[in-house]
């Protein structure tokens, strides 16, 4: 019975669903770390730093992610440098994000008045710390809609990693259905399935972190 | 604020622990190990489980051989189109995928002696009625095959070959189409579509055509005389190992440990 | 030599000259306004003086200390001038006691309690106790503002520039922030760039008229109002006293 067939393979769909929401969670935050870094570096810095910040999101916002892993996994190798496929999915899933998350930071600083900035110098802070205190909170406050979702983003992505046989959930259930093709239907649905609720939760979470940081007067209206 | 600081370091750690589990399946240095490469969804050569181990005949017989010659043995699984260039550029050292030995492959690695010799077989739906017996039944069928393999270009260098055909006295096209897949599963898939296959066939090595047949969704009506043989790949540069594997298969193919293998997995 | 000490302040704004050599000095604890037609520089002279904008030729002296000197510590001189700005510029993630918190905790170094109980003594010397915790968005323009200053003042300046503090509010909430300054009056030195003539007139101790970039006039209230030397102070100061009214 194709039921059957699920149950048994249930904890070989748990081992891919726990690496697929390792890939996500890794990439996501390396991610975030590296487009604040940049957004800031965009908004602030002097040439030719923006410049060269504008070429790394063209250039990976226009290569398909699948390209990118393959570059990555085989390209790399080409030129003598193995690397783990996890690590290679990794750094494709972080490069390509950064380059959209990028975006999201810019946006929520371009939508703090300037003034912010020029009040907090009059006070004496110096740039970082009028960064620290009063942008970077501003910040991170309003890119929380668009962040979310890219959160959501990377996890479905996540699933291209099987080109360079990274054994995530996508992953394992192939593995079952080849060995019992009667089940596919089944399987397929399950694991759909199991991406809703990742989804779902992760958008559930996010919203209640919205409403819990959300200030009066602070809001913007991002278009992606 | 505490709460605040509880959640974002409950993040942190299960990313932290998400890492270090999937990182635990990284590569140490390690002075005898050696890759297999393979794409584990080609039963009965290769295919993953219910535990989920890579094995098949393919992997059986490779560890094993590769064992005895005193390597420690660490298996990777990728598409199939990838193989050739993993091998090429040193992220695997043994291609074990159930791969025919052919002129194009010969060009670009080198292959062991061959192994297994195998046709190609035509796999439909368990409820159709089509019957083959010669060539001009293929007319009108829509196949698939995985990009890349012997069965796809068995069809492209016949079927679909007006100057073959004309040698065979059909002096028309068979309007025959092929679609391409990135991996038998997926022709699998289409072909047995509940609400009735995008497919009619599906060309495919005979071991694994009734491998696929053997849960009853399928079944094999023809069998293509094609004479093919598997061969281990190795990158051509590496001239040792492909005589350390050649003489320690041609010694394992006489023992009756081949012999229980064999029987293992084709009966 | 004076407290504040201006000289000879230059500032362009590509081909358009704004300032063309502005000089005068203010004692601890004067109040001086200054007062002119829109675009002539004045608030540009304000961020002048504390580097928001550095001009291009001209020297200023704080307290003998030379802050157009590029090799001053600009942050610390910062301290010790306050800037209240006409569009308030509250920090909006902030509550009211935050705001006027943050300079005290992080810039000043001061610890976390003490800081917040001299932000609460500001807030009351405002006459905003109870909106302690509210946050921008939740004041009205006149509480704004008031929080502006109270943040100015928690640093504890020598002088604090107000750059047309009541321009942006509803006639009926200016009062309350005129209020608040007058009552700072002889405290701390206070240099008010406004079209408030009442206030000009009430609390300035000198009254510098601006226009074109340089200062037209400067004098007491007194002689300002009834007796300018000069015929375009007439002119202007005759206008506006009919405009504003006479209080």
């Amino acid at each position: 019975m194709a039921i059957d067939i699920l149950v048994d393979s249930f904890p070989q769909l748990m081992k891919g669903l726990a690496v697929t929401i390792g890939l996500t969670l890794a990439s996501v935050f390396i991610a975030s770390i590296l487009a604040i870094l940049m957004a800031i570096g965009r908004c602030y810095s002097r040439q030719p730093i923006p410049f060269l910040i504008l070429i790394y999101e063209r250039v990976f916002r226009g290569i398909p992610l699948l390209v990118i892993f393959i570059l990555i996994y085989f390209g790399l190798a080409q030129a003598g440098v193995i690397i783990d496929i996890f690590i290679a999915a990794v750094i494709g899933l972080a490069l390509h994000s950064t380059a959209y998350q990028i975006q999201i930071f810019r946006c929520a600083i371009s939508s703090i008045p300037e003034g912010q900035f020029t009040a907090a110098r009059s006070l004496g802070m110096s740039n970082f710390q009028a960064m620290r205190h009063i942008i970077l909170p501003q910040m991170l406050r309003l890119s929380i809609p668009g962040w979310s979702n890219e959160f959501t983003i990377v996890l479905k992505d996540t699933s291209i990693t099987i080109a360079i046989g990274v054994v995530d959930l996508m992953r394992q259930s192939r593995y079952i259905i080849v060995r019992e093709p009667s089940s596919a239907l089944y399987i397929l649905l399950f694991i759909a399935f199991l991406y809703f609720i990742l989804v779902f939760s992760i958008n559930r979470g996010l919203s209640y972190l919205e409403k819990k940081y959300k200030i009066s007067g602070l809001e913007v209206n991002i278009t992606r | 604020m505490k709460k605040e600081k509880k959640a974002i370091s409950m993040v942190l750690i299960i990313t932290l622990v998400s890492i270090t589990v999937a990182f635990s399946g990284c590569t140490e240095e390690k002075p005898n190990k050696i890759v297999i490469g393979t794409e584990a969804l080609f039963p009965p050569f290769e295919f993953v489980d219910e535990n989920g181990t890579i094995t098949g005949f393919d992997i059986e017989m490779t560890t094993k051989i590769l064992t005895n010659l005193g390597y420690e043995v660490e298996i990777q699984d990728m598409a199939f189109q990838q193989l050739i260039g993993a091998v090429n550029s040193g992220i695997i050292d043994v291609i074990a995928a159930g791969m025919t030995i052919d002129e194009e492959r010969l060009q670009q690695i080198s292959f062991s002696i061959p192994y297994y010799s195998s046709d190609q077989s035509v796999l439909v739906r368990a409820d159709s009625t089509k019957t083959i017996t010669n060539y001009i039944d293929f007319a009108n069928l829509k196949l698939g095959a995985q990009t890349g393999t012997t069965g796809a270009g068995w069809v492209e260098e016949h079927l679909l070959n007006m100057t073959w055909l004309q040698e065979q006295n059909i002096n028309y096209s068979l309007n025959v189409t092929l679609g391409s897949y990135g991996s038998y599963t997926d022709a699998l898939q289409d072909l047995t579509l509940p609400t009735g296959g995008r497919i009619d066939a599906v060309i495919v090595d005979k071991p694994v055509g009734n491998a696929f047949a053997e849960d009853g969704t399928s079944k094999v009506i023809y069998v293509i005389i094609t004479n093919e043989s598997f061969g281990l790949g190795v990158k051509k540069e590496n001239t040792e190992l492909l005589q350390k594997i050649n003489q320690e298969l041609e010694d394992f193919m006489e023992t009756d440990e081949w012999n229980a293998l064999v029987k293992k997995y084709f009966g | 030599m004076p407290m504040l000490e201006v000289k000879d302040i230059y500032k362009s704004y590509g081909t358009c000259e704004v300032l063309k050599g502005i000089s005068f000095s203010m004692e601890q604890h004067e109040t001086k306004v200054i007062i002119g037609t829109s675009g002539t520089g004045k608030s540009t002279l304000l961020k002048c003086i504390n580097q928001l904008d550095p001009p291009d030729k001209g020297k200023v002296w704080l307290e003998s200390e030379e802050i157009t000197n590029p090799s001053t510590d600009i942050n610390k001189i910062r301290q010790k001038i306050g800037f209240v700005f006409q569009d308030f510029n509250l920090f909006n993630h902030l509550t009211a006691l935050k705001n006027v918190s943050i300079g005290l905790e992080k810039v000043k170094k001061i610890e976390k309690e003490k800081a917040r109980e001299r932000a609460m003594n500001e807030l009351k010397r405002v006459g905003l106790e109870k909106q302690v915790n509210q946050y921008p968005a939740q004041l009205s323009g006149g509480q704004k503002q008031r929080v502006g200053i109270a943040r100015a003042l928690a640093m504890d300046p020598s002088i604090i520039l107000f750059d047309e503090p009541t321009s942006a509010l509803d006639p009926e909430l200016i009062g309350d922030v005129l209020e608040v300054m007058k009552s700072l009056a002889g405290k701390v030195a206070m240099l008010v760039v406004t079209h408030e003539m009442g206030f000009a007139r009430n609390v300035a101790d000198e009254i510098i008229f601006m226009e074109g970039g340089v200062i037209v006039e400067k004098g007491s209230p007194k002689q300002m109002f009834q007796n300018p030397k000069v015929e375009r102070t007439k002119q202007f100061l005759g206008k506006i006293s009919t405009l504003y009214g006479t209080e």
